[in-house]
């Protein structure tokens, strides 16, 4: 079964931008809306994510976003309000959505009666949303260096390397996988990918993609 | 060190590339495969067939670089719709395009055949290629044709070439279109200086009782010679500044191949004459020059030998690229769920899509049983058909999301995208037409292909319904509604897991 996700980013600023950035790395569809033409443009420069100029909240806006397939929106512009708008205004025009926003305090915890989950970039950053986004099967541990990421995955029953030893697959050049299932050993040539079980792996974002083919299908 | 096998990732192409990737598929096989059909049906009208074709290639070259430009996504054509239309129009799409490369794949196999022969024959090691007879297999005791048997050999090569490495990076690519080129414009120089040449006879320009119109289902049977942007789309997210260089490579090797394509079978015609063109058939081009290049060269003997090799070098390398494309455009379904989601996943140890390539060869390799003109008519009715589809699906975004950032539009719109769709829809009916008339064979595989993927699609949407996620009941089998039912499932998992201990593998504890 894919796991590709299709998923509406609102707000392409810092934040947004950075999770749109992981979230297609990742191997997933992303489209961003923003309200300022000049950002746009940058964002198309980047050439990762399809770009729709204007505001989010606006149901034609969402509605030009194709939010009625999207899996996910995450609002993630700087004004609170105007984030919860947009989950809302998706909730309502897609039930099914998985919403995320982004706010800008603490007790907005509470907003979670409205969505299905928050974040505080200022504590978590863009690490968190994709891994909200995407859910449990895949959490990105670190950010190392620069852009190396370690990432805690569980392989998928059907994916291309389940059931098979590492040195049975040919991983691309940018990837180690570092431990054995669930973390309690140093992975070794005949370990094997146990459908279910969750493995630590370091990759670059070049193949993250292909990485996530492999142990997810 | 790592303890495990690797790949190296892919190179980053650049405009060049890009656009000798467009131009390698393009100025690939068709110019020495089609160029002798078309002048069996336009006379030396052909000439006008390659121009008037890159004319109206243009416009669909327009809508490929405003949508290349607005959706990052490899994949062409059929990432493209995907986007834009819903689940059964762009099932589709795919559908046909994969279907329009297999067949390219089979007719490039074709091409390459009596080329090969040809060579051979130049250096003497056969007899002059209508004089080959079968081969005869000494184990089942029945004969198959040489041109059949060689078609087969060459596709089932690359196909297991490609199966299990990802190699063919743009720069080679560069190299093999380059050498192309370079070969095709000694034929031009050495044609035109020909004594052959100056006494050349373009007139009457539609012999016998042919009128202008000729030139219609030519166009529609060498239409697929201008496929290669689709080419280019299908690795956008690999070329360097895309949003630049994406419509740069499309106008730039359009223009190219065009002007090419005119040099070359004006040539052509001027010294082996239309109807000498038309009788050898696919190895046109091969023929022609070997009627006037030098002979008695040292190493090469034959200055024509030169010609033949770059019509099966052509061949070869255009095959290799279909055999990538269409795997590619079946390794995109897969992975929108709109084909079984074996098509969607590389292969463990090659890292390639694996069953997209094998099935694609499948079907390819029971196409080379084919004719090769009716390879070529299928192909193009295919291409025509997604040509349109693109062309809608640029009117449709505009008008659907108007608010959506397009580095490149193009110029006057909606009349590019209406005019590619008229005239693309001219072509589709006259080539139905000549098909009905000339190949009804060709017609009744294309129609049961469609047919068969109504089956298909229906069928995908039973067995996803079956495995009893996502049940239809708006659209049926909807594959976002898959995903979503997974994400929830594997959160509520997540409290759960992670404490079992496997006691097997405390074994290799030092390894």
């Amino acid at each position: 079964m894919t796991t590709k996700l299709d998923i509406i980013i609102a707000g392409g600023g810092r934040v947004g931008f950075q999770t749109a950035e992981m979230l297609d790395d990742l191997g997933h569809d992303v489209r961003i809306v923003e309200r300022d033409g000049e950002r746009c443009e940058q964002i198309a420069d980047a050439y990762f994510a399809t770009v729709i100029e204007g505001d989010a909240a606006n149901p034609d806006i969402l509605e030009q976003a194709a939010v009625d397939r999207a899996d996910a929106v995450a609002a993630l512009t700087g004004e609170t309000g105007l984030n919860l708008a947009v989950c809302m205004a998706a909730e309502r025009l897609s039930p099914e959505i998985r919403s995320v926003c982004r706010i800008d305090r603490a007790a907005g915890e509470s907003y979670t009666r409205f969505v299905d989950a928050v974040l505080f970039p200022e504590r978590a950053g863009a690490r968190v949303a994709v891994n909200e986004i995407i859910g449990g099967d895949v959490q990105t541990l670190a950010d190392v260096t620069g852009t190396l990421d370690i990432m805690q995955i569980r392989v998928v029953e059907g994916a291309p390397a389940a059931n098979k030893t590492l040195q049975e697959i040919r991983f691309p050049s940018g990837t180690l996988v570092i431990s054995d299932d669930d973390g309690e050993r140093i992975a070794r040539p005949d370990t094997t990918l146990d459908p279910g079980r969750r493995y630590i792996v370091a990759v670059e974002p070049d193949v993250a993609g292909e990485v996530m083919n492999l142990l997810r299908g | 060190m790592s303890s495990h096998g690797e790949r190296a990732p892919e190179a980053e192409l650049g405009l060049l590339d890009a656009t000798m990737i467009g131009m390698g598929a393009m100025i690939g096989a068709g110019i020495f495969v089609l160029t002798g059909l078309a002048a069996e049906i336009a006379g030396p009208g052909a000439i006008f067939v390659f121009a008037l074709n890159g004319v109206v290639t243009a416009f669909t070259g327009l809508s490929y670089a405003e949508l290349a430009s607005a959706i990052p996504k490899s994949g062409g054509g059929y990432a493209f719709v995907r986007e834009v239309f819903a689940d059964l129009q762009s099932f589709l799409m795919g559908w046909m395009l994969w279907f329009a490369y297999m067949i390219a794949g089979a007719l490039y196999a074709l091409g390459f055949a009596p080329n090969f022969l040809e060579l051979l024959h130049v250096y003497g090691i056969v007899p002059p290629p209508d004089q080959v007879g079968a081969i005869a297999l000494p184990v089942i005791d029945a004969g198959i044709p040489a041109g059949v048997g060689l078609a087969f050999v060459a596709v089932a090569l690359f196909v297991a070439l490609n199966a299990v490495s990802t190699a063919a990076s743009g720069s080679i690519e560069t190299i093999f279109t380059a050498t192309k080129v370079t070969i095709l414009m000694i034929f031009v120089g050495f044609g035109v200086a020909s004594p052959m040449f100056s006494s050349a006879e373009f007139q009457p320009l539609f012999p016998g009782d042919r009128t202008a119109f000729a030139v219609l289902p030519a166009m529609g049977l060498t239409f697929i010679a201008f496929e290669g942007y689709d080419l280019i789309t299908t690795v956008t997210e690999e070329v360097k500044n895309p949003r630049e260089n994406i419509p740069k490579a499309i106008f730039v090797s359009l223009a190219v191949t065009v002007v090419v394509y005119l040099l070359v079978v004006t040539v052509a015609i001027g010294t082996l004459g239309a109807s000498g063109l038309a009788a050898a058939g696919e190895a046109g081009i091969a023929q022609a020059a070997t009627e006037f290049m030098p002979t008695g060269l040292p190493v090469i003997k034959n200055g024509g030998a030169v010609i033949v090799f770059g019509a099966v070098f052509s061949t070869l390398t255009a095959l290799n690229a279909v055999v990538i494309a269409s795997s590619r455009v079946a390794f995109s379904m897969g992975r929108e769920g709109q084909l079984l989601p074996g098509f969607g996943q590389l292969h463990h140890r090659f890292g390639t899509p694996f069953v997209a390539i094998v099935t694609s060869a499948i079907v390819m390799l029971g196409s080379v049983v084919l004719p090769t003109q009716s390879a070529g008519n299928m192909s193009s009715l295919f291409f025509l058909l997604s040509f349109i589809v693109v062309n809608g699906a640029v009117i449709k975004l505009r008008r659907e999301r108007p608010d959506m950032t397009r580095p490149y539009e193009m110029p006057l719109y909606p009349l590019p995208p209406l005019l590619g769709i008229v005239l693309n829809l001219v072509l589709t009916v006259v080539l139905i037409e000549f098909l009905i008339r000339t190949d009804p064979l060709a017609l009744v595989l294309s129609v049961s292909w469609i047919v068969l993927g109504v089956v298909t699609y229906v069928g995908l949407n039973r067995f996803k319904t079956a495995r009893g996620v996502g049940a239809g009941t708006d659209e049926i089998g909807e594959p976002d509604e898959l995903e979503t039912t997974d994400v929830d499932a594997a959160f509520e998992e997540e409290s759960e897991g992670g404490a079992g201990t496997d006691a097997g593998l405390a074994a290799d504890e030092d390894d």
